[in-house]
């Protein structure tokens, strides 16, 4: 029992933290270009981003099983390098979670970098800073509320991602099976018993998570 | 050479391919001027291109096409395809809004442009600031705490702390109420003497760019239209756009000039059926010249009786509004034969005096001497 519930608990943890870490980096850095810059195919960048957020996590799992498997781009590159598969493994999880989740980063970090007043950064261009000074020191500074939003969001959505991860991961017992997806065989397979506890203690991680959230937001004055 | 040499052109198109399609632009900015170490004031409506000089000169836009020289460095050449970024440029910005950073406090902002210093000469740098514009005692305050006024001198001590060659003030004083706009009009000025470097201030208020500038370069619908100390261009603006922002709101365009021949000094200014009486300017003037004068200085006098009107540039004139300016009022006053608009400003004593009120009926006296003619 205790197995039952550390395993898929510990797995969950470890994807949505490394999954959130990946798309709070990337999600700031492709969130600074679309707010600030203007290049052509500029709305394309934005549909590509945002579309995992309107398809059914299933399709974009599909989509992803085409990319990841031994046939798709990446799949056969990394088979290529390193003899082995990514799919059904809790690096597919990652994968997926960070896929279905960089929208919520981007959209809530681009509101937030674009509410900054442009002359802010004109200003710190005029005493001689750069741009990448500028933006790490002025920019994201007075954003943070935004991207902090948008790292709850998405920390809260992989977490809780199902669909796309089992598409991509499977529910391998030991490997692959998530809180989510441990809730799901659980109940499946009338184990009430441990869906409850497991329902239980994602209820409090996101209460947790939460709460430490606001925490945070009202010690920051600006 | 000391001081800076614009000569930029910038065009903008209403969509983006307008100009693949051959399409006029909708503005064109042409500004060329130069300046030395001296107190320059950009004036001019908003949407003349006044902030988008400035912002050329900062490199916070590229011109499509002229060079841009700050102290015989060149900042922008189009022939050469220099553009050196703003970062390279030897400048101080201020900005309307102020543009200070929110998340700093006041020391921490002050010091921001100062590289390659130690921690002490950054000290003392800051400190030297904060006395420069009379801030002491405000280094540990956020923006958040502090008043408008406070906030600009604080801008620019910013942008003044790096030591750059040009200060560049966009609006500065304009969200700031009268008597701290008073003060810190004096201060800009104090700051300019005792630097000694180039500054160009912008304002489209007439009273600010009076008072401060070394000298004034008019700017209208993209264009320099004048370039001078500020009493010549408030007293002989040489064209209408030129007049009606300094003030002359009473203009008359394409009037007929009449010579006399047997009197000198004298000549008639006929616009339709409206003639005056003005004296003549010393330089050669066209047959068709356009003449302004100041609303302060039409003279109001009350209608006594029935006499009739009789007298050099009398007319008679129907009061239409009054329009209290506070320590003034100002008349819009209808010629009664020629169906043209005046304006008269005058102050309230003597307008209390004369009791005239709306829709009286008056004598409106065009001053030959006040008469403006370009």
């Amino acid at each position: 029992m205790m197995e039952q519930i550390w395993f898929p608990l510990l797995i969950t943890l470890q994807i949505a933290i490394i999954s959130t870490i990946t798309v709070g980096v990337v999600g700031i850095f492709i969130s600074y270009i679309l707010a600030r810059r203007d290049f052509r195919g500029k709305w394309f960048a934005d549909v590509l981003v945002t579309l995992p957020l309107v398809l059914p996590p299933t399709v974009t799992g599909y989509l992803l099983v085409i990319i990841l498997g031994r046939e798709g781009i990446i799949g056969a590159t990394l088979y290529n390098m390193t003899g082995r598969t990514i799919l059904f493994t809790w690096e597919a999880a990652v994968i997926a979670a960070f896929i279905v989740s960089l929208p919520l980063m981007v959209k809530t970090t681009t509101a937030a970098i674009e509410a900054v007043d442009r002359d802010l950064e004109y200003a710190a261009y005029t005493l001689g800073r750069k741009e990448l000074e500028t933006a790490l020191f002025i920019t994201l500074p007075l954003a943070k509320k935004g991207v902090l939003a948008g790292v709850v969001l998405s920390f809260a959505r992989a977490v809780g991602e199902f669909g796309a991860t089992l598409m991509v991961a499977g529910n391998i017992p030991g490997k692959t099976n998530t809180m989510a997806i441990s809730i799901y065989s659980a109940f499946q397979t009338g184990n009430d018993e441990l869906a409850g506890l497991l329902v239980i203690i994602l209820v409090a991680i996101s209460l947790l998570s939460m709460a430490a959230t606001a925490k945070l937001l009202s010690s920051w004055k600006i | 050479m000391v001081g800076i040499r614009v000569d930029i052109r910038k065009r903008y198109y209403r969509k983006n391919d307008d100009k693949k399609r051959g399409i006029e632009p909708a503005f064109t900015l042409d500004a060329k001027f130069d300046a030395g170490n001296e107190l320059v004031v950009l004036f001019g409506r908003s949407g003349c291109g006044k902030t988008t000089t400035l912002q050329c000169i900062a490199g916070l836009l590229e011109p499509n096409g002229g060079k841009i020289t700050v102290n015989g460095k060149v900042y922008f050449d189009c022939h050469k395809r220099i553009n050196l970024p703003v970062q390279q440029r030897s400048l101080g910005y201020v900005f309307q809004n102020y543009a200070l950073f929110p998340h700093m406090d006041v020391k921490k902002n002050i010091a921001y442009g100062l590289k390659g210093l130690s921690k002490d000469e950054k000290r003392t740098r800051v400190q030297e600031m904060l006395h420069l514009l009379h801030i002491e005692g405000l280094e540990d305050n956020y923006p958040a705490q502090l008043s408008g006024g406070q906030k600009q001198r604080v801008a620019l001590a910013r942008a003044l702390a790096p030591k750059p060659d040009i200060l560049l003030l966009d609006e500065p004083f304009s969200a700031l109420d009268m008597v701290v706009r008073m003060k810190l009009r004096e201060m800009i000025r104090q700051i300019q003497r005792e630097l000694n470097i180039t500054i160009l201030f912008i304002t489209h208020n007439h009273v600010e760019a009076f008072t401060i500038a070394d000298k004034v370069i008019i700017f209208h619908n993209g264009s320099v239209q004048q370039t001078g100390t500020p009493e010549e261009v408030f007293y002989h603006p040489n064209n209408s756009h030129v007049a009606e922002l300094v003030g002359l709101s009473n203009i008359f365009e394409d009037a007929i000039v009449h010579e006399d021949k047997e009197m000198h000094k004298t000549l008639m200014l006929k616009c339709g059926d409206l003639q005056v009486v003005a004296n003549k300017p010393e330089n050669k003037l066209t047959k068709r010249v356009s003449w302004g004068i100041r609303p302060e200085n039409l003279l109001i006098l009350p209608l006594q009786g029935n006499c009739c009107i009789q007298g050099e540039n009398l007319f008679h004139a129907h009061v239409k509004s009054v329009v209290n300016k506070g320590a003034s009022k100002v008349l819009v006053l209808k010629i009664a034969e020629h169906r043209r608009l005046l304006m008269a400003e005058i102050a309230n004593h003597p307008f209390e005096e004369m009791e005239i009120e709306t829709g009286d009926e008056c004598l409106a006296k065009i001053q030959r001497n006040k008469i403006v003619i370009f």
